[in-house]
């Protein structure tokens, strides 16, 4: 029997044209620029990368004094990291229309991750999964436990709640043609106690579709809990940050536990 | 859109810097997350650092059980204050960047003796100093790169030359925009020192610049991934710790040890306790800050003082409007004399690394900008 390899994914979280940690989609930390990071993610053979612009309404810092100039908008970023990246990209926040899809891929990007417009646009689904392929187009859903003890799934950074059920709301998402799911678990993100594995088993009951998950990883163990409950693409944003060489540590760890990652790898650098 | 912190004075375009929905910045975040840990919470803060300690002096060959670079400054004595009551023999490294201020000087000097510790001072040559803070300048309107890639890179080097893996620097880096969380454990990485310390330049990038040789910068870079890793080099913050108290922490060391602050006032901030290790730092360095950003070490010093209670917000602001404009003259002056450049040459250079998003000229063709004051 063939075994599906297992990814370990990083996600980078941009705000004002910065790479920030985020907790709770509420509380940003800027960490650095848009530009080194692609190359140690490079340099440590990262599996696969997301950009997320988590606030395409806000302006971006302009400096002068670095030597990548900051651009002032997140085009010109993805521009430069789609030529930078050697590992596959997915670019997503604030894309709204079949033009904006189109421009991201002809930048480099490899996939494209769409979360509001699933509810304000869903023919933006429907199309570009028809003229790029299901597997190109990536549906992001936050989710979070309402007081009633129920998941619901938000758009527009977290703020506005989708009133249909979940596992509707997944359904649907399955029908317009999206051919992944980016899972983020809204009250874990940036808490680092780990994934919500209830929220993972109930996502893996409803849909057949395969899915990277999300929020809450606070140590390496927490990827290998994920693995185990039949999670393929464990993925994270913040915990990259915190200690040198943090991808290849992790991956390493992932796969000394036996899981079917690829072999670590660390570059010269 | 918010322009200022709601706490303390920090505007929106401050680095790295982030304004939430509330308009209440990254740095009063991240305090917010620590004010209120208890003792007992520290206590085990500590025994965790106890932990790492020994589990390095275990595997280290050296004749260290750790590395503390310091520059001489308040913090520097209180690292090697503390960590040797913990029973702990670090080793002190300094990166000398040649602009030391009298006081600096004499408490760095000090340091072996006072603090009873090995020293371990690296001096580059003037030449290529005088030359580096001229390139920078024109690279990125800032004459310190040497400084802020030799006290990062010289640590590493002297932990793999002296056999010492672990190194440990003071308050946690870039902690005055908040950048990390206590929890976070924020480590020592390349990441970090290139893009923020380095701004994303390589000694490379110097090369034929005031002509400097390959040979004259061979040395500002850190080591290959594999070699950090083969080593097991860990670079740890002590400020993940321990409550970090600047205000108590320099009085011990005053009390303790004589640690001098400057005799005379800075012109462009009220603080004399700190940036002793480079007059630079809180002058000309200082006035660029100002110059691309619109804000000036009195809004760190400021901020920072602020949360702390050591002052109000209103407080803050006046002395954010006594300070943050100031060009500092006489610092200045000993600067362009240093490296042989005239102000007018200094001036042009500087307006242009100006920010779009902070500046823009009136119609009469000075520079301006919005203050907090008028907010």
């Amino acid at each position: 029997m063939i075994t599906k390899k297992n990814r370990l994914i990083v996600v980078v979280f941009f705000k004002n044209g910065n790479v920030v940690q985020s907790k709770l989609f509420k509380q940003h930390k800027v960490v650095g620029d848009p530009y080194v990071i692609i190359d140690r993610l490079s340099a440590w053979n990262a599996d696969e990368v997301i950009y997320l612009n988590i606030r395409p309404e806000l302006s971006n810092l302009n400096r002068q004094d670095k030597k990548i100039k900051y651009q002032n908008d997140f085009d010109k970023i993805i521009e430069f990291v789609g030529k930078k990246a050697f590992m596959p990209l997915t670019v997503g926040g604030g894309i709204k229309s079949l033009h904006d899809v189109e421009k991201y891929f002809e930048m480099g990007a490899d996939k494209i991750s769409i979360n509001s417009e699933i509810t304000n646009n869903p023919k933006l689904i429907i199309e570009s999964s028809k003229i790029y392929g299901s597997q190109s187009i990536v549906a992001s859903i936050d989710i979070k436990m309402d007081d009633d003890n129920q998941y619901s799934a938000y758009i527009n950074n977290g703020k506005t709640k989708i009133i249909s059920q979940l596992s509707d709301y997944i359904k649907q998402i399955e029908d317009l043609g999206a051919g992944e799911l980016l899972i983020n678990n809204i009250d874990r993100d940036g808490m680092g106690n780990g994934y919500d594995l209830d929220l993972l088993k109930l996502i893996q009951k409803v849909s057949k579709l395969p899915i990277i998950f999300a929020g809450g990883v606070g140590n390496f163990n927490h990827f290998l809990q994920g693995i185990e409950n039949n999670l393929n693409s464990v993925a994270a944003g913040n915990i990259f940050h915190y200690t040198e060489n943090s991808y290849y540590e992790a991956i390493k760890f992932l796969h000394e536990q036996n899981c079917n990652t690829r072999p670590p790898v660390i570059n010269f650098y | 859109m918010k322009l200022y912190c709601q706490r303390c004075v920090y505007p929106v375009h401050a680095v790295n810097l982030d304004l939430d929905d509330e308009g209440v910045c990254s740095s009063c975040r991240t305090f917010e997350e620590i004010v209120n840990l208890d003792d007992k919470y520290w206590l085990k803060r500590k025994e965790k650092l106890i932990q790492i300690l020994e589990d390095y002096k275990k595997i280290t060959d050296g004749d260290y059980d750790c590395i503390i670079p310091v520059g001489g400054g308040k913090d520097s004595y209180f690292q090697a204050h503390y960590i040797k009551s913990l029973g702990f023999k670090p080793l002190l490294v300094t990166y000398y960047g040649n602009n030391y201020l009298p006081e600096g000087e004499t408490n760095l000097q000090n340091m072996s003796k006072k603090l009873n510790c090995d020293h371990y001072i690296f001096k580059p040559s003037e030449e290529v100093l005088i030359k580096l803070n001229k390139a920078a300048f024109y690279m990125m309107g800032d004459m310190n790169w040497h400084n802020h890639a030799g006290i990062r890179i010289i640590p590493v080097k002297s932990a793999l030359q002296f056999k010492v893996p672990l190194f440990m620097f003071g308050e946690v880096s870039w902690d005055i925009s908040g950048m990390f969380s206590i929890n976070d454990y924020s480590e020592f990485n390349k990441r970090t020192v290139l893009e923020h310390d380095m701004r994303g330049f390589l000694k490379e990038d110097f090369l034929n610049k005031e002509y400097l040789s390959k040979t004259d910068v061979d040395w500002y870079s850190l080591p290959d991934d594999k070699v950090y890793f083969d080593n097991k080099l860990k670079g740890i913050y002590l400020g993940n710790f321990i409550k970090w108290d600047t205000y108590k922490q320099t009085n011990l060391m005053k009390q303790l040890y004589n640690w001098q602050e400057s005799k005379e006032p800075f012109e462009r901030t009220y603080r004399r306790i700190s940036n002793l290790d480079d007059m630079h730092e809180n002058g000309t360095h200082d006035y660029l800050k100002y110059i691309k950003f619109g804000y000036g070490r009195c809004s760190d010093h400021a901020s920072k003082d602020i949360r702390m209670n050591y002052m109000t917000r209103d407080e803050g602001i006046k002395m954010v409007k006594k300070y943050d404009h100031v060009k500092p003259k006489k610092d200045l002056n000993r600067w362009l004399e240093y490296v042989n450049m005239t102000e007018n040459e200094f001036d042009k250079v500087a307006d242009t690394f100006r920010s779009e998003n902070v500046w823009s000229k009136d119609k009469n063709g000075n520079w301006k900008k919005d203050n907090i004051w008028d907010n």
